[in-house]
């Protein structure tokens, strides 16, 4: 029924613009996400743009948009020709002329630009055939890639401000809250708080003014979610607080950008200048009482500051440090009145959820975890980007079926799910549901959604010392736990990973983690040590193989790691010879090689390029 | 308000910390951060005390010197769970001051494992902020936390003579590990890299103050324009209180 309903909104839009465009005029959408213009997305745009001027044959002109975010990062460029629906890929600027020549005008595919499905090898003309997207169920990321993030009307034509104009003539605050609450909606942005519960709260409690922030401090390595949206539909982050607004009674909001999101700061204030333009905003919105309005506030660069109360501080002036949440900052928030603070993916589902009725999103996802939820999956897998799926897929879905399995047929080792401060989840967990509760029960955490998949080149020693490395740099460094926790973690951790660790040395990682996860002042502290524990926890035989064999089982750490090439094996192909940059391997082509141990540094380049499995680890103990 | 202390019944003020209350009743509760005329910070989390809400099965750990008693809790200020996480917090903080006399008492009394010392600047801080917050009430804000994380030390803006450092070393004596560094020569004194002169006192003579906290005090208070230290400005005051009886 929901992907029925998802389906119908999307037919309806495309017929939509289609109407609006009229004679089937045709749309060319050029993804200019982050990711898209990195590989030279807004020059493609741009070619488009000057080359059609040229084509006075053509009668009536393609529309071209740029869009946000479409998700398959890995393919991108992304170019989308409506109304036929055909995706090309990884399109250069030379690509531009072929494209319009053949396709939009003689209305012929160009198969090189196409998707080849890897186990079928067949070309599918639309990404939305794919098993990347036929697997996805978009809510909160319903319109990026589908519209121009510019264009007001763009998301008007997408049921845009329809639940604010649903909720202003026919719903009450309270009604509001009821729906949210019903719907089982829960905070994305990593704590999975029901936010029905804190609009209540925050309803409830009296104050002279109200607030409502949106946290769009998104500082995990290698999560985009938040970006994507704020980017790439920053009408309906607008829309979900206005809702939020008028359901707690607030009068002015906040979003918090990280500041090197530039182009969301961008996008974001073009929106809400353009909402204030249409009524959205400001006085007396759409005739109404509701008084409401949004300004962007820009990140001081801390990761900290991504926790609530740290937030409230930055905005406030102050430095970005979190204190105790005893009071919670919807009673005692932003300069002490009382404050919704909620994630930028929690915003983006709440007009959907206001419009549609909490029913149909309620039925989507697990007993306690409702509706979809946003990952940015990366790492070593085929298809790495943006993905949105309902709560319960398992992580052999998310990783195997849709991100296409591990790169170079690589076997899965781990995978790293929420953040820094999440855990990771190994290869006899693939089967769980992910979602809020089964992944704290696993050791890890939800977190904004970060999913790093990790092959058995990974050193999972290594790994707890990078991510323990990120948060001593991270942490506010006020309460003793988390600083001096941390501290004393790397430390143990740089010993281990240098050869140097005893066994005594777990045991103090495992009282120190105590001791943080127990009397830290923030989430971030309390969660910190998850990186270790978890590793602890399901590849302890790793630590041991370090700290009594002296050796790195992955050849990750150089202290602990020395390679050889198998004679039998290697073919004299050159290709470690080639990558090796110290020139440490001699031989002649076609003949055996040899790494001078003497000066390799172990960096394992040729390790992880050999395709011969020629390169090896040296398996006897050192010393 | 009734709460329940230690398997006691206890009379607590709506709002007041579990530190004020415990300190009220007598009940030791360590603490780096916490000091009376400010608060409390919650950031050396020595006050650790397990709490059990209404209805709640399980105690959870609250910092005292932050959490607002607001309704009848329980409160459980020694424990096995309690102890150990001292311990552990002792044992962390006691690197950044190994031979400071407070951090040896503290780490025999919770048998704290001693770790290798670390070098931190300046040497013996525990980073309690209390010298900090000192400043900040002294109206000057000299000093303040600097970097983040494993990085983060107390320091003057890009660690030179602040303009707004009075010599007051208000910070100096706040700090529970004499960490900061107060040089007193004759007539000078030396604190974050400035040097101030001193004035004496104009009764005994002894030199007690900078002459840049003297002038903020008459600017700011209606402090005598005298130049009386502490001891005299007592002793002044009483003769005058015995003038104006008789």
């Amino acid at each position: 029924m929901w992907k029925e309903l998802l389906m119908s909104m999307g037919g309806r839009a495309m017929q939509a613009s289609i109407n609006v465009n009229s004679n089937d005029r045709q749309t060319v959408l050029v993804c200019c996400g982050t990711g898209c213009t990195a590989n030279g997305g807004r020059e493609v745009f741009k070619t488009f743009e000057t080359l059609l001027k040229d084509h006075a044959e053509i009668e009536l002109l393609p529309v071209i948009k740029a869009t946000g975010c479409n998700g398959w990062c890995e393919k991108g460029p992304l170019v989308r020709l409506l109304p036929r629906d055909i995706t090309y890929c990884s399109v250069a600027p030379e690509d531009v002329s072929e494209i319009i020549d053949k396709t939009l005008i003689e209305g012929i595919l160009i198969k090189r630009l196409l998707y080849r499905d890897p186990v079928s090898k067949e070309y599918l003309s639309s990404h939305h055939q794919t098993d990347f997207y036929r697997k996805q169920h978009k809510i909160a990321l319903r319109n990026i890639g589908e519209i121009d993030p510019g264009q007001i009307d763009d998301y008007i034509e997408r049921e845009g401000y329809q639940a604010l104009k649903k909720a202003l003539q026919e719903m009450s605050g309270q009604g509001i809250i009821n729906i949210v609450q019903a719907a089982g909606l829960r905070g994305r942005g990593g704590g999975g708080f029901p936010t029905g519960r804190k609009w209540q709260a925050c309803k409830n409690a009296s104050g002279e003014e109200k607030f409502i922030i949106c946290n769009g401090d998104e500082g995990d390595p290698g999560a985009f979610m938040d970006r994507s949206i704020l980017e790439g539909d920053p009408h309906t982050i607008i829309e979900g607080m206005i809702l939020g607004a008028y359901a707690v009674g607030a009068s002015r909001g906040y979003v918090y950008v990280r500041d090197e999101y530039d182009l969301a700061v961008q996008n974001l204030g073009q929106a809400i200048n353009d909402a204030r333009q249409r009524g959205y905003l400001g006085n007396r919105i759409l005739g109404s009482d509701l008084t409401f309005d949004i300004e962007i506030v820009r990140g001081g660069g801390a990761f900290v500051c991504g926790e609530e109360t740290a937030l409230i501080a930055s905005i406030e002036g102050r430095t970005g440090e979190p204190h105790d949440k005893y009071v919670f900052p919807t009673e005692k928030g932003l300069w002490g009145m009382p404050t919704v603070i909620n994630n930028v993916e929690t915003w983006a589902n709440v007009p959907v959820i206001v419009l549609h009725g909490a029913e149909p999103f309620a039925r989507i996802g697990t007993k306690n975890s409702k509706g979809t939820k946003v990952f940015s999956l990366v790492g070593k897998v085929v298809n790495t980007g943006l993905v949105e799926v309902p709560m319960g897929t398992t992580l052999r879905e998310v990783i195997y079926e849709i991100g296409g399995g591990l790169l170079k047929k690589r076997s899965f080792k781990a995978v790293q799910t929420g953040g820094p401060s999440g855990g990771c989840i190994p290869a006899s967990l693939l089967d769980l549901p992910i979602d809020f509760d089964s992944l704290t029960e696993a050791g890890s955490m939800m977190g904004s959604g970060g999913l790093i998949v990790m092959d058995d080149h990974t050193c999972m020693v290594e790994v707890a010392r990078y991510y323990t490395n990120f948060l001593a740099g991270e942490s506010c460094g006020k309460c003793t736990p988390c600083r001096e926790g941390l501290r004393a973690q790397l430390e143990i951790l740089n010993r281990i990973c240098d050869g140097e660790g005893t066994i005594e040395d777990l045991d103090l990682l495992e009282d120190i983690s105590v001791t943080m996860q127990e009397a830290s002042l923030c989430a971030l502290g309390r969660t910190a040590p998850n990186p270790v524990l978890s590793t602890l926890r399901y590849f302890r035989e790793e630590y041991l193989t370090h700290i009594e064999e002296r050796r790195c089982p992955a050849g990750v750490c150089r202290a602990l790691t020395t390679f050889y090439i198998d004679p039998v094996k290697c073919t004299g192909c050159q290709v470690c010879k080639k990558h090796c940059s110290v020139n440490a391997i001699q031989g002649e082509k076609k003949e055996v090689h040899v790494i001078d141990e003497s000066i390799c540094i172990r960096c394992g380049e040729c390790y992880r390029q050999c395709a011969f499995d020629a390169v090896k680890l040296r398996q006897e103990e050192l010393r | 308000m009734k709460i329940m202390l230690n398997g006691q019944e206890r009379e607590a003020r709506e709002g007041e910390t579990i530190l004020e209350m415990c300190r009220r009743e007598g009940i030791p509760i360590p603490t780096f951060c916490y000091y009376q005329a400010f608060g409390g910070q919650g950031a050396c989390r020595m006050c650790m005390v397990e709490l059990r809400e209404e209805g709640q099965e399980q105690t959870r750990l609250v910092a005292a010197c932050t959490y607002p008693i607001k309704s009848s809790v329980e409160i459980i200020t020694e424990s096995e769970r309690i102890q150990r996480l001292r311990r552990t917090i002792v044992m962390l903080l006691a690197r950044r001051a190994p031979d400071n006399p407070l951090m040896e008492a503290l780490a025999r009394t919770y048998s704290s494992p001693r770790l290798t010392a670390i070098e931190v600047e300046p040497p013996n801080c525990i980073l309690c902020g209390l010298c900090i917050h000192a400043c900040e009430e002294m109206g000057r804000t000299a000093i303040w936390s600097m970097f983040r994380g494993i990085d983060k030390r107390i320091g003057t803006p890009y660690d030179e003579a602040s303009e707004d450092c009075i010599g007051c070393a208000a910070c100096a004596r706040i700090c529970p590990t004499q960490a900061i560094n107060l040089e007193e020569e004759g007539s000078t004194r030396r604190i974050w890299n400035k040097t101030f002169e001193l004035v004496a006192c104009q009764r005994c003579g002894k030199n007690y103050t900078t002459r840049e906290e003297l002038e903020y005090l008459w600017e700011r208070t209606e402090y005598g324009k005298e130049k009386l230290c502490e001891s005299c400005r007592k002793k002044t005051l009483a003769i005058n209180m015995k003038s104006f009886q008789q």
